[in-house]
């Protein structure tokens, strides 16, 4: 099977599994208990912890475990906006993931906050430029995704934090890293709040962490035994911590490399099919974006048709966010950076992971370029 | 003293001699509903007993009654002797839930007699058990017109029943006293309403889905799938047939006009419909089509699929606004189902702009350019049924 859905999920690495497996049947114990035993699983945790901050330029309080990007998301957005009195503003991208998207909607449906979108450029990514018309003094929130998860575009956090700090220097600055933690070359954070999800990183599902910078105004959670600095409060998920410790020190120790044959791979489908009639790039150029995304429109088919096509050969991929999979009705994160019509019922993302081939890319293309001819039988016309 | 599930009957009122057979029909389905649960369910002069429900299941019963075609509406009523101390006992019990209350409740006391030998008559019931009521909850009140609370006691031949209360059912005919029909089935948010109104009327119903593997997936399957067993919560058992339809769509698409495909598909769903109706005994087939709702069901559309096919088409729906399907399939519970958003194989090919008059010589012509016939046989062949309760 040639598995290009990466920014949905990834296989986890044996080693990984196999250090999550040990947490659960022989160093099981609860880390907050008094005994010794427990203690050397504390410690292990806190190993963890340091691991991840410090590569992040962090320290280790910084690092709030959670399960993962979703909850990092409204754990960021809620907990910054509830210390805040009075007016204020939330500014987002349009094309954030539904955690950051729907929950700033709730947010300030429910406060009243005034919500405004950034300007964004037709690759996806934050018009810098033209940051500064939506920020404003009494903005309490800004969140903006690292690297959008459909097509692949990579934000300037320096610069965007730099407007930030210029025009709204009472905002809180948060990003979504899902897809960009360990997939960038960022080695010291210049946001307040950053969200990371294990499971993009061959690391089990159902944790990740929360990035929150010392010293911001920052309230409530999850309430109980006081866990993870009183703010998400829970017996700690010790497999999942551990299984993601041992994937992101695998993934570290190997990240240039990494990098560049996800780039190889993207690279190689890219110049495969961009030559196919009718496929468009959508986002940003293919060297530019991030190097495990690539975001096609094969025009005349749709979408969700070639996806079950290539999946009886053993090619998956993903017409989208699998957030938003199951959602009715047209892509918004497509529709906000212009791609309709047509174009938006045939895009297809590929994400990759550093384990696929240009072998594989060259073996996908073909098929590709199969069904896309005999697909094409039976467009509209 | 007994709960029982007292159930009263929807149109088998009317019925002349042949009532015994709708209501042995509707008894059997109620046993049906109640399964596994062994109860002893009579009929007692135009009405329903189930007996022997177990009190924690009484709740869950008259759920599953009130999707079952040819009720009215339940009651859980105390069963007691025809004696007047213990017909007050019951009524002061039934109503202890409601007496607590700080502003008092109103309540009004009804009666029915069946059996005239009893010594009251219902004037006199409802007069003496309105002052017993009274007596023991002083905070309760009587209101003729517009009572909060109704108690009703029903003398019938053999026992007493109390009651308060009553919780409408579904209507319509038992099934099964009204023949078989096959159900055309989408996965769109009609055709289960359309499926729903026939078997209302007593209609048995079988269902019959097309699908275009590979390119609709799995989880298309599995939601016609869900839908059907939302349907088959009121009409019993189905089988559903799951018909292979790739094959026959890509020749359309190769060989015949493509202002027409969507028509001639539908022509070809229906005579596949047709052929496995036949061989499995039903006698219509049912549609969830709406005049004008879209080109494939225009009136000359309508005409020209009604043209492929010698049984009768039900189209239930046929005078409905798109809103009132969507508020009956709320009601019924497959709205939520129906809007999952999977490509099927209506919108898997579709041309852009197809025909919205459609002639039928000019469609039987389109669809003798191709030999239908094998590929029809050989998706007939491939079908598979599913059982479906």
């Amino acid at each position: 099977m040639i598995y290009f859905d990466n920014s949905a999920t990834t296989q986890t690495l044996p080693e990984a599994a196999q250090r999550a497996a040990t947490a659960m049947t022989q160093g099981f114990y609860n880390p907050a208990a008094a005994y010794s035993a427990a203690y050397a699983v504390e410690k292990e945790v806190e190993n963890a912890r340091s691991f991840a901050a410090s590569l992040l330029g962090a320290t280790a309080q910084e690092i709030i475990y959670t399960s993962g990007g979703t909850e990092s998301n409204n754990m960021a957005l809620f907990g910054s906006l509830r210390p805040v009195r009075g007016k204020k503003r939330i500014v987002i991208t349009a094309v954030e993931h539904p955690s950051v998207f729907e929950t700033a909607n709730a947010a300030a449906d429910a406060s009243g906050a005034e919500l405004v979108y950034a300007p964004l450029k037709a690759d996806g990514t934050v018009d810098i430029e033209r940051l500064g018309e939506v920020l404003t003094r009494d903005t309490a929130f800004v969140s903006i995704m690292h690297v959008n998860n459909e097509v692949g575009s990579v934000n300037d956090l320096v610069r965007i934090a730099e407007a930030v700090r210029t025009f709204s220097p009472n905002a809180i600055l948060h990003a979504d890293g899902v897809q960009a933690f360990m997939k960038t070359d960022l080695h010291k954070l210049p946001v307040d709040l950053y969200s990371v999800s294990a499971h993009k990183l061959h690391a089990p599902k159902g944790v990740g962490f929360l990035y929150l910078r010392n010293g911001i105004r920052f309230a409530g959670g999850q309430i109980g035994g006081g866990q993870e600095r009183n703010l998400r409060s829970g017996t700690t998920n010790v497999p999942g911590i551990l299984g993601f410790d041992t994937a992101l020190r695998t993934y570290h120790a190997n990240k240039t490399a990494w990098h560049a044959q996800m780039r190889r791979v993207k690279m190689r489908l890219y110049r495969n099919l961009i030559t196919l009639p009718d496929v468009v790039l959508n986002g940003p150029a293919a060297e530019e974006g991030a190097p495990h995304i690539l975001n096609l429109s094969f025009l005349g088919v749709r979408g969700e048709v070639l996806l079950h096509a290539l999946e009886r050969y053993d090619v998956i991929v993903s017409t989208g966010s699998a957030c938003s999979a199951k959602k009715q009705g047209k892509n918004r994160i497509l529709n906000a950076i212009g791609i309709t019509g047509a174009r938006q019922d045939g895009a297809i993302r590929f994400s990759f992971c550093p384990f696929n081939t240009e072998e594989e890319a060259d073996a996908a293309s073909n098929v590709i370029e199969g069904q896309l001819r005999f697909l094409r039988r039976y467009k509209r016309r | 003293m007994e709960k029982v599930i007292l159930v009263r009957y929807a149109e088998i009122h009317l019925k002349g001699l042949n009532r015994p057979f709708f209501e042995r029909l509707l008894v059997d389905r109620i046993k049906q509903a109640l399964n596994p649960i062994k109860a002893n369910v009579t009929r007692e002069q135009g009405r329903i007993f189930a007996y022997g429900v177990p009190e924690e299941e009484i709740e869950r019963c008259v759920d599953r009654l009130c999707r079952v075609f040819g009720i009215h509406s339940v009651s859980v009523a105390r069963c007691v002797e025809k004696d007047w101390n213990a017909i007050r006992e019951a009524a002061i019990e039934e109503t202890r839930p409601y007496a607590s209350g700080a502003d008092g409740l109103t309540f009004k006391c009804f009666a029915r007699r069946a059996d005239k030998r009893f010594p009251m008559t219902s004037e006199q019931i409802c007069r003496e058990l309105g002052h017993e009521l009274l007596e023991a909850y002083p905070n309760l009140s009587v209101d003729v017109h517009h009572p909060k609370l109704p108690v009703t006691v029903e003398i019938r031949q053999n026992n007493a029943f109390v009651y308060t209360g009553e919780v409408l059912g579904a209507g319509g005919m038992p099934v099964g006293s009204n023949g078989k029909a096959m159900l055309l089935i989408s996965g769109g948010i009609d055709s289960p309403v359309a499926g729903y109104m026939i078997a209302k009327r007593g209609v048995m119903l079988d269902a019959i889905h097309f699908y275009s593997y590979p390119y609709t997936s799995e989880r298309a399957r599995d939601k016609v799938i869900e839908l059907t067993k939302l349907v088959a919560r009121y009409a019993g058992r189905i089988n559903l047939y799951l018909v292979p339809f790739t094959e026959i769509q890509l020749t359309i698409y190769d060989k015949c006009p493509s202002t027409e495909t969507t028509v001639l598909m539908r022509r070809l769903m229906m005579k596949i419909a047709e052929r496995i109706a036949k061989d499995t005994g039903s006698l219509a087939l049912i549609t969830g089509e709406s005049i004008g709702q879209v080109a494939s069901q225009t009136i000359e559309s309508l005409c020209v699929t009604d043209d492929a096919v010698s049984m009768p088409v039900f189209r239930p729906l046929i005078g409905f606004d798109k809103e009132e399907i969507v508020e009956k399939a709320e009601k019924i519970g497959t709205f939520e189902t129906s809007i999952l958003p999977y490509e099927d194989c209506c919108t898997v090919f579709v041309p852009k702009h197809p025909v919205t008059k459609p002639k039928v010589d000019k469609l039987r012509e389109s669809e003798a350019l191709v030999d239908f016939e094998p590929l029809i046989e050989q998706a007939i062949a491939a079908t598979e049924r599913m059982d479906i309760r």
